[in-house]
């Protein structure tokens, strides 16, 4: 198959085979990502199981033409639904067998319609859609699909590709819309499924069904960073998780709308789909009875299944023990302001303890922090010259192999942390960071407290003053002055990079203006401005 | 009769620096979109960095096909009875799976040893440019594999990488998903671990990036050979030549750039370094 415009029935089938085969082998991969709804671990198998369904239909389907197939397909999803993944993914295909009904073969523009309405089928299942998991990636690659189509392509390869790199760009972006995802570091494991599919149908359209038989899907990598938790937050959750009830319900004029308003408040995750004499019904309940009792009321139940989420779960982190990767030293640092923490959480800290200035941690804080993390060898960054000493109190307190790395400021912490080598040991590690600190130098600026003289210069309260490596060395009433009369103690000429933090107490814009002004001056230089959040300082700004 | 040595484009080896040795290459192939080109036969690097950079299309490659390689077997059997295949890292693409295959396919009398480098690149070039070096001079096939066997733990190849964009969107970014993310411009120094890519260290600058790169090289005590490589920037690749070259000015480096195939992933400005130890 190449140069594919259009596809009939035959190849329709096959390339839902190949996007079948294609996501069982990435199955248990996608069952590792899961965490929401419920960190249960079965999204992957649930979605193959769902897909396995449909193929066993669409080999029976009475003629081959595509309109055939594709309801074959649909009441194949609808009678093998499986999990709340398999659920919605039943939608999307139901969605798409619906808008191909009639239609002897398909083309580009017939594929991205029926995305569209395969998006529509999987919002509509659902009382109450969440973004961030596989209704964001149908959403996404079917807006795709429908450009390509607008702005004139034809052909289904062509459509199927937008889709594809559509449904990748979505799937990396779930963590940026779902926070657990975000916490857990992983992506959507649904969307990740979707995407697989895809990508599966695309190989097929490509001609490549033999080669794949060589290769292994790749799981999207998350475009946004995970947060490292702040150490106190890290306890385990003890709310149940409860029952995961499915079931098919078989009856006359069944009404699924109604069906599902009359189960919203009975649970969590519920999908109620299928039309007036075929319902299937998810939901995760704390009492299944209560459902069963009211769905025996409609009519019959077939494919029932109620599995205890909390067992799962227990056998889901089990299985993540497993898989996560082994954090042979971890890194804690004691930084203030959310800005801040998600820098030192995206270059690799393991956990952070909140402080800074004017609210030292206690050594009790560092040492939690410490023993929070599962490895047995951590590298502290205190960040602050005050903590330093707090921080050094810990190593005789734990049995855990402990080095202090004593940064004095962030933008030392923030070069200390991106020396790390991951190849080398605690110790040859404590060695490097230590090296890469004084490359660094750190200005800072912030508002007088009480009315001084220091350093032969008069200062009065609530004054801008400007520090140079912890050294106050300019003083003035506009914040933005002193940092450029602070920065001008430097030989800029002879540097390549300023990395400017802003705190709560300035603006993004007056931040961007003093960026503009550095590049001026000194047209050679990046200038890199990130929110760091923290307080009292309006700038933090490492020149290297 | 001569062992012929057989690789695939990943090795980086061209006619211009091969110095001459009989090497035979078993070109990838890279797709941008429906478009398909032989890596360095229908698009050249340059042409594909270009495009790579001014596209909005993001490009993937295959390994070659069993039938690629069996051609390739068939013809080299007519002139010699053993065959030396030295692949790229079976853990970044089939082509081992290929060169495997093919065995059975083919028609010719003739033995053929495949070894998986677990590497890439001029980590792989190296190797293969030295085992073609002693086939030349007369060394056999049962010595030939063992003579690869012990250079391979010799032969080290670091990376310095622009963005690690390419690589997350090609999926084969491996051990180097950490690194993902960062919230300040960092880029990763990279390398290939047990076959697989596997993050070294991070550096905010290129300058930053070819002085690590310099470091890694100079600390071996024993140099055999060693390589430099660019994706797009030849200038920034010579510097670190010009320095290597006061350092070692006995020893001579290797020129080349990195293959479509690992630029589908290092995209670029990425500047390569790999260091063959003395023994």
């Amino acid at each position: 198959m190449k140069q594919n415009e259009v596809i009939t029935g035959q190849d329709f089938r096959e390339m839902f085979a190949c996007a079948t085969a294609w996501l069982e082998k990435s199955a248990s991969d996608i069952d590792a990502l899961n965490v929401f709804p419920v960190p249960d671990g079965d999204t992957g198998t649930n979605m193959l199981l769902t897909m396995h369904s449909c193929m066993e239909e669409a080999y029976r389907a009475p003629d081959n033409s595509t309109s055939a197939i594709a309801q074959a397909i649909g009441k194949g999803a609808l009678m093998g639904a499986r999990g709340n993944s398999g659920v919605i993914l039943s939608q999307i295909l139901r969605g798409l067998a619906q808008d191909m009904a009639g239609k002897e073969s398909l083309t580009g523009a017939d594929f991205a319609s029926a995305l569209e309405e395969a998006s529509r089928m999987a919002y509509k299942g659902l009382s109450n859609p969440v973004e961030g998991t596989i209704l964001t990636v149908i959403k996404d690659a079917a807006s795709a699909a429908q450009k390509l189509v607008s702005e004139g392509e034809t052909s289904l390869i062509s459509v199927m590709e937008a889709a594809v790199n559509a449904a990748n760009e979505s799937v990396a972006n779930t963590p940026a819309l779902l926070p657990i995802l975000k916490e857990s570091g992983v992506v959507d494991a649904g969307g990740q499924g979707l995407y697989t599919l895809l990508e599966g149908a695309l190989h097929y359209l490509r001609g490549e069904a033999e080669q794949i038989q060589f290769r292994k899907p790749q799981m999207v990598a998350s475009s946004v960073p995970m947060t490292a938790r702040p150490s106190e937050m890290i306890a385990a959750d003890e709310v149940p998780f409860g029952y995961c009830t499915e079931f098919m319900l078989k009856g006359q004029k069944l009404k699924p709308d109604k069906v599902r308003t009359k189960l919203e408040k009975k649970g969590e995750s519920l999908i109620v789909v299928g039309d007036d004499t075929t319902v299937r019904i998810h939901i995760h309940t704390l009492d299944p009875g209560d459902i069963i009792h009211y769905a025996a009321s409609l009519g019959t139940m077939h494919q029932i299944s109620i599995r205890n989420m909390d067992e799962q779960h227990r056998d889901f982190l089990e299985m993540q023990k497993d898989k996560a990767p082994a954090v042979d030293i971890a890194i804690v640092a004691v930084v203030s302001g959310n800005g801040l923490a998600e820098v030192f959480s995206s270059l690799g800290v393991t956990a952070i303890v909140p402080g800074g200035q004017t609210m030292n941690p206690s050594t009790k804080d560092i040492l939690h922090a410490i023993e929070s993390t599962v490895s047995d060898k951590v590298i502290v960054l205190p960040n602050n010259k005050n903590i330093v000493l707090t921080a050094e109190q810990v190593t005789s307190l734990t049995n855990k192999d402990i080095e202090i790395v004593a940064t004095e400021t962030i933008p030392q912490g923030v070069a200390a942390l991106l020396a790390f080598d991951f190849e080398a040991d605690l110790t040859t590690n404590a060695r490097l960071m230590r090296q890469a600190m004084p490359a660094v130098r750190s200005v800072e600026i912030t508002r007088a407290v009480r009315s001084t003289k220091i350093n032969g210069m008069k200062i009065k309260r609530k004054q801008a003053i400007g520090l140079l490596d912890g050294e106050l060395v300019t003083v003035g009433d506009d914040t933005n002055s002193v940092l450029c009369d602070t920065l001008a103690k430097l030989d800029l000429d002879n540097k390549e990079i300023v990395t400017i933090y802003f705190g709560t107490d300035t603006e993004q814009t007056e931040a961007e203006q003093a960026s503009i002004a550095i590049r001026e001056q000194h047209p050679q230089l990046q200038v890199e401005v990130i929110r760091g959040d923290q307080p009292h300082y309006h700038y933090i700004v490492s020149v290297e | 009769m001569t062992v012929r040595i057989v690789t695939d484009s990943l090795s980086d080896i061209t006619d211009e620096n091969s110095g001459g040795v009989d090497i035979t290459i078993v070109p990838l192939t890279v797709l941008f979109g429906r478009e398909t080109y032989i890596d360095r036969v229908t698009i050249t690097t340059e042409e594909f960095y270009r495009r790579l950079t001014t596209q909005n299309i993001l490009p993937s490659t295959t390994q070659p096909t069993p039938q690629a390689f069996a051609d390739v077997y068939n013809r080299l059997a007519e002139e010699t009875d053993e065959i030396l295949v030295i692949t790229l890292s079976s853990k970044l693409s089939g082509t081992y799976q290929s060169a495997m295959g093919a065995i059975e396919m083919m028609e010719k009398q003739c033995r053929v040893e495949v070894i998986d480098s677990e590497t890439v690149a001029m980590g792989l070039g190296l190797v293969v440019l030295a085992a073609a070096r002693a086939a030349q001079e007369g060394m056999k096939l049962d010595e030939l594999v063992h003579f690869v066997h012990q250079a391979l733990p010799r032969t080290h190849f670091i990376v310095y990488f622009d963005t690690l964009k390419y690589l997350a969107k090609g999926g084969r970014i491996g051990k180097a998903q950490g690194m993902l993310g960062a919230m300040l411009s960092v880029k990763p120094i990279l390398t290939i671990k047990e076959g697989e890519i596997s993050p070294v260290t991070r550096v905010r600058s290129q300058a930053a990036g070819i002085e690590y790169l310099y470091n890694f090289v100079t600390s071996f005590q024993h140099i055999e050979a060693l390589a430099v490589e660019h994706s797009t920037q030849p200038e920034a690749a010579e510097r670190l030549v010009d320095r290597l070259s006061a350092s070692f000015p006995d020893k001579p480096i290797v020129r080349s750039i990195v293959s479509p195939v690992l630029g589908v992933h290092a995209g670029p400005n990425a500047i390569a370094a790999t260091v063959l130890e003395g023994t």
